[in-house]
């Protein structure tokens, strides 16, 4: 009984005393679609296919992944008190440095001729951003986060005309503490968009390792690790956002080593001290930035350590 | 490099507030943005490796871009066994080596086929492999399913602190395994051939002749050797000397046909005909190569492949490979199969066919031909109606015409002189042959 050659085609004809054969047996289906009062397909025998909404499709795929966790393990703990704090700092701090003038609800309460409405709105979007926060950071709901992010930053779109203005005005006045509490404002910002998204992050691990999917060597190390990357990044960005920020006081001071009187004129420059010298500033840091990114830096800072103790 | 949604979404955040700050003049803004893009490049730098592999590209062209941190890293696997039987487990061992000098925190997966179950230990570990260092992971896969699998490749990630980038390698590292069809014991099979033919290695047959095994008792004719007297029977007889028949030694030609049709996975992935059909034949296989039968395969479905006549060990192996790579593809009529193999076996072989006996307008016509030129042919079939129905696939009024329609298929098989049991999902494979001889 040796192999023989192999039809190519489904087409018979050629095995089968020259007739095509047709599978033209009784259908099942057909005759389970006929004798049915109710013709619809079952439900069990749909797949089930989740079809992307329109902003879906733009993402590439759900914004927000919907998954249920288990009740949160200490290293979970640590981080919702962590970003409770955090953005009950990062709220009192967006109260204070961001007045309601210059905004549109500021502008429009005016026109209606009703103004404490501009700063009862104001109140309101900074209280949404607070108590969306912390319901998110205590349910873990990325919807209520996401919203939270959004109230806390829509907050802060004012029309300011280059100059720092404070909500509160017992705050200092002088550039130096402006820009520093403007920086520690960003930082705080930032770290509660990480903080709040590490909470995420680690439930989706901490339920991965609870019901076994992911199994975790060394889980001190790797916390250790993400710990000390949120105090050493933070301060890697406050330390470029300064030297950005002040870039109106480095620039004269390394031109004041040729020429102090054009310093002077620097120093005096209304551009360089607007945000105009931010973006100025900006420019310079990120080139640098990007040069060292140029030249492989990262690789052969990664090569010499490897290659360090050889 | 590759960039996470995270890392895109804060890019684009601080790219929109820079330029509104920019635009409303708001030096806040722009702060946060000068934040937000330092952030982003400090992760980018600590996850190291500045030449950004552009997306959509194939893994083996992203080979270099890798970057230096995957670069030392090497596995090796250990599987327990490359055969195995269904529900049966594999124990693997994954040995990683980091050979650099620096600590790496990596995430190893180790892809195992989708149909597997991880019974215990875990293929996808987050680890903190230290320099120089090596360890291993263990898991221990169950495999439900008869087939040809592959375990690998091994993919490394390493990412920084904060998820926003990370690098992605895989070890192309691959572990090939069978998994074989399910064995049920049969011990009252009793299929054999009423024909005896001289082969080697002979089995009993249903014949009289000289043999090793009790067949039957008999008054003594002259001639009859002495020896062959059963004198305790003789003594019972008043006197009427009887002597005992043995069975012949003889070899019996099993052919077993086994339908793999695209329609014989109708049903469930671990419940259909085809699932039955070819744990069914393994067991056959198995039933009549240990009575030193000699067994042929034939499977039919987008082609007709097929295993010769053999007896020992080996064919057994060879036809379970067979079995465990047969695909549900086609639709190729019983009668094809039927023409090209009957002028290769011995009329009076018995033919076992397995088949959910549905859309091939063939199978009387087919099983007609092989009752015409004496062959001994035993139908065992898997109703996909019952596994539909199981499944809540199919409404009753449904099930009860088609149950119909295949009820009245049988009995005119049967009226043909075949051997024809409608094999039930929870019947055993015993029971359903038992039914099908009549016995």
């Amino acid at each position: 009984m040796a192999e023989e050659n192999k039809p190519k085609t489904s087409d018979t004809a050629h095995l089968y005393d020259s007739t095509t054969l047709r599978s033209s047996a009784p259908s099942r289906k057909a005759a389970a679609g006929r004798q049915k009062q109710n013709t619809e397909i079952p439900v069990d025998a749909i797949p089930e296919v989740h079809v992307p909404g329109w902003v879906e499709s733009i993402f590439g795929g759900p914004v927000i992944s919907s998954m249920k966790f288990l009740p949160p393990d200490r290293m979970v703990t640590s981080l919702q008190l962590a970003s409770s704090i955090t953005l009950v700092l990062l709220c009192f701090l967006t109260f204070m440095i961001t007045p309601v003038t210059g905004t549109a609800w500021f502008a429009i309460s005016n026109m209606i001729g009703l103004g404490f409405v501009g700063g009862l709105l104001h109140f309101i979007i900074i209280g949404i951003g607070l108590i969306g926060g912390m319901y998110g950071v205590f349910q873990r709901d990325q919807r209520a986060l996401l919203i939270s992010y959004c109230m806390l930053i829509i907050v802060t779109i004012r029309f300011a005309g280059s100059k720092v203005e404070f909500g509160l005005s017992f705050l200092p006045e002088g550039e130096i503490a402006q820009k520093f509490l403007l920086i520690l404002y960003a930082i705080f910002l930032v770290m509660f968009i990480e903080l709040s998204s590490g909470i995420i992050r680690f439930s989706m691990l901490d339920t991965s390792i609870r019901t076994g999917e992911v199994y975790v060597m060394g889980i001190q190390k790797i916390t250790s690790r993400y710990h000390k990357s949120l105090l050493i990044a933070p301060s890697i960005a406050g330390i470029v956002a300064l030297l950005t920020l002040f870039i109106n006081r480095i620039i004269p001071a390394m031109i004041g080593v040729i020429d102090p009187v054009s310093a002077n004129r620097l120093r005096e420059s209304v551009e360089l001290t607007s945000v105009y010298g931010v973006a100025l500033g900006t420019m310079v840091i990120f080139m640098i930035i990007a040069g060292s990114f140029a030249v492989n830096l990262p690789l052969r800072i990664q090569q010499f350590r490897d290659k360090k103790t050889n | 490099m590759a960039w996470s949604r995270k890392s895109a979404m804060f890019a684009s955040l601080a790219v929109a507030l820079y330029l509104l700050g920019l635009v409303l003049r708001n030096q806040q803004l722009v702060t946060v943005a000068v934040v937000l893009l330092s952030f982003l490049t400090w992760a980018a730098f600590r996850t190291s490796h500045a030449d950004v592999s552009s997306s959509g590209r194939r893994i083996d062209d992203t080979q270099n871009d890798e970057g230096i941190e995957l670069q030392n890293i090497l596995a090796m696997r250990k599987v327990s066994s490359s055969r195995i039987f269904e529900d049966g487990e594999i124990d693997v061992s994954l040995r990683l080596q980091n050979r650099s000098n620096t600590s790496k925190v990596l995430e190893v997966r180790d892809r195992v086929p989708e149909v597997m179950r991880i019974k215990k230990g875990a293929n996808y570990v987050l680890m903190e492999l230290g320099p120089q260092r090596e360890t291993e992971i263990s898991y221990t896969i169950e495999t439900p399913l008869r087939g040809f699998y592959t375990i690998g490749p091994v993919c490394v990630r390493v990412q920084d602190a904060f998820g926003l980038f990370h690098n992605e390698k895989e070890i192309h590292l691959y572990e090939d395994f069978l998994v074989f069809p399910k064995m049920e014991d049969i011990k009252d099979a009793m299929i054999k051939s009423r024909v005896p033919k001289i082969f080697t290695g002979a089995v009993n047959i249903r014949n009289p002749g000289e043999g090793s095994n009790f067949y039957n008792l008999r008054e003594y004719i002259p001639g009859d050797p002495m020896k062959k007297v059963n004198w305790k029977a003789t003594a019972r007889q008043d006197g009427k000397m009887m002597v005992n028949e043995f069975e012949k030694d003889a070899v019996s030609d099993i052919i077993i046909i086994v339908d793999s049709r695209k329609i014989s996975e109708t049903g469930p992935v671990s419940r259909n005909s085809l699932v039955y059909s070819t744990r069914a034949a393994a067991s056959l296989s198995q039933y009549f190569l240990a009575r030193r039968d000699s067994v042929g395969l034939v499977l039919y479905g987008d082609e007709i492949t097929s295993v010769d006549r053999d007896t020992g060990k080996k064919q057994l192996y060879v036809l379970l490979t067979k079995l465990a790579g047969s695909m549900a593809k086609g639709n190729t009529p019983l009668k094809i199969v039927t023409n090209r193999i009957m002028p290769h076996i011995n009329r009076g072989s018995p033919v076992i066919l397995l088949s959910p006996l549905e859309e091939d307008p063939t199978i009387v016509d087919a099983v007609r031909d092989l009752r015409s030129r004496n062959f001994e042919v035993t139908v065992l079939s898997p109703s996909s109606l019952e596994f539909e129905f199981d499944a809540r696939r199919l409404d009753r009024t449904g099930y009860e015409v088609l149950k119909t329609e295949r009820d009245i298929l049988m009995a005119e098989l049967r009226g043909l002189g075949a051997y024809v049991m409608d094999w039930e999902p929870d019947m055993m494979l015993n029971t359903a042959l038992t039914g099908a001889r009549g016995f």
